[in-house]
């Protein structure tokens, strides 16, 4: 199955790295989708189906916590996995996220190993060995 | 935390982001209580402001050169292939990780927020900062942070805030 996955952030340069790195981990994609703030990433998930949500916290207009907020309060977008990449390292974070709902945290900087692993937990199937 | 820790956790820090996702290791560092020059016309200057326990501003500035290994470094692509505009991004979000990466050492358990990174184009104003010289294997970057109110003021205001948390 080509999973279809919305990249959320305002950085172009991390959006790219996370399709890079998510190509290398063999997880089969059909379609990434990218958006600049949860705004945004609304708009794409009420026109289009997604697997994965990977985003950003800290981005201008609607930020990674008000999007979390909005997906999980939508029935039909409720069910989405939603894996956050933040700079924020704080336990605190960490945490809130993760009582909003959020499916898995990893915190920049990241071993490209530790988003492939989420990927294959939130999506199934086992990461590649070679990764 | 004492204001006197940032010149070990900053250089710190920068080591652990350069070398994971930029594929750069740092050789050397030095660090001093004095402002760094941005306005060189050789040099790319990007700057944010953090918020949280501690509230302050970070910047580095970083030769083209460099700048353009490390966005290869970061992008995988060869660094011909890449416009100046994906070389700014990448610079952006340099800034980015290494604030986030030195105030999450700075606040320890609690939340803060990072402004976006934006170009600078003159030094900052304050002159109570830290600037960090790190010699990499792809050139010299330096950063520089500023707390408000002044540095001095940073000893023992996390460890307040953590206890009051608890």
């Amino acid at each position: 199955m080509a999973f279809i996955i919305l990249i959320v952030d305002d950085s172009p340069a991390m959006r790219r790295v996370v399709r890079r790195v998510v190509d290398l981990s063999g997880v089969e994609v059909g379609r990434y989708l990218e958006a600049g703030d949860g705004r945004e990433a609304l708009n794409v998930l009420h026109a289009e189906h997604v697997d994965l949500i990977v985003t950003d916290i800290n981005m201008p207009i609607m930020d990674g916590e008000q999007l979390l907020l909005a997906v999980r309060s939508d029935a039909a977008l409720a069910e989405i996995p939603v894996l956050v990449v933040s700079t924020d390292q704080s336990a605190a974070r960490v945490q809130d996220m993760m009582a909003l709902g959020a499916s898995g945290y990893i915190s920049k900087p990241f071993m490209p190993a530790a988003l492939s692993e989420q990927m294959y937990r939130l999506l199934g199937g086992a990461p590649d060995a070679g990764f | 935390m004492q204001a006197s820790d940032l010149i070990t956790v900053v250089p710190e820090c920068c080591a652990e982001v350069l070398e994971s996702m930029y594929f750069t290791s740092v050789l050397e560092a030095s660090s001093h209580f004095t402002p760094l020059p941005v306005s060189q016309a050789d040099l790319l200057a990007f700057g944010l402001r953090f918020r949280g326990v501690v509230h302050g501003s970070f910047g580095l500035s970083i030769g083209a050169a460099m700048a353009r290994s490390l966005a290869a470094n970061f992008l995988g692509e060869e660094e011909d292939t890449l416009s100046e505009v994906e070389v700014a991004e990448v610079v952006g979000e340099l800034t980015n990780m290494l604030c986030g990466s030195i105030v999450s050492r700075i606040e320890g358990t609690t939340k803060f927020a990072l402004s976006h990174p934006e170009p600078l184009v003159r030094e900052p104003e304050s002159l109570d900062i830290l600037t960090s010289k790190l010699e990499t294997d792809s050139g010299i970057l330096q950063v520089w942070i500023a707390i408000d109110p002044p540095l001095a003021s940073l000893d023992n205001v996390v460890d307040e805030s953590l206890q009051a948390a608890h």
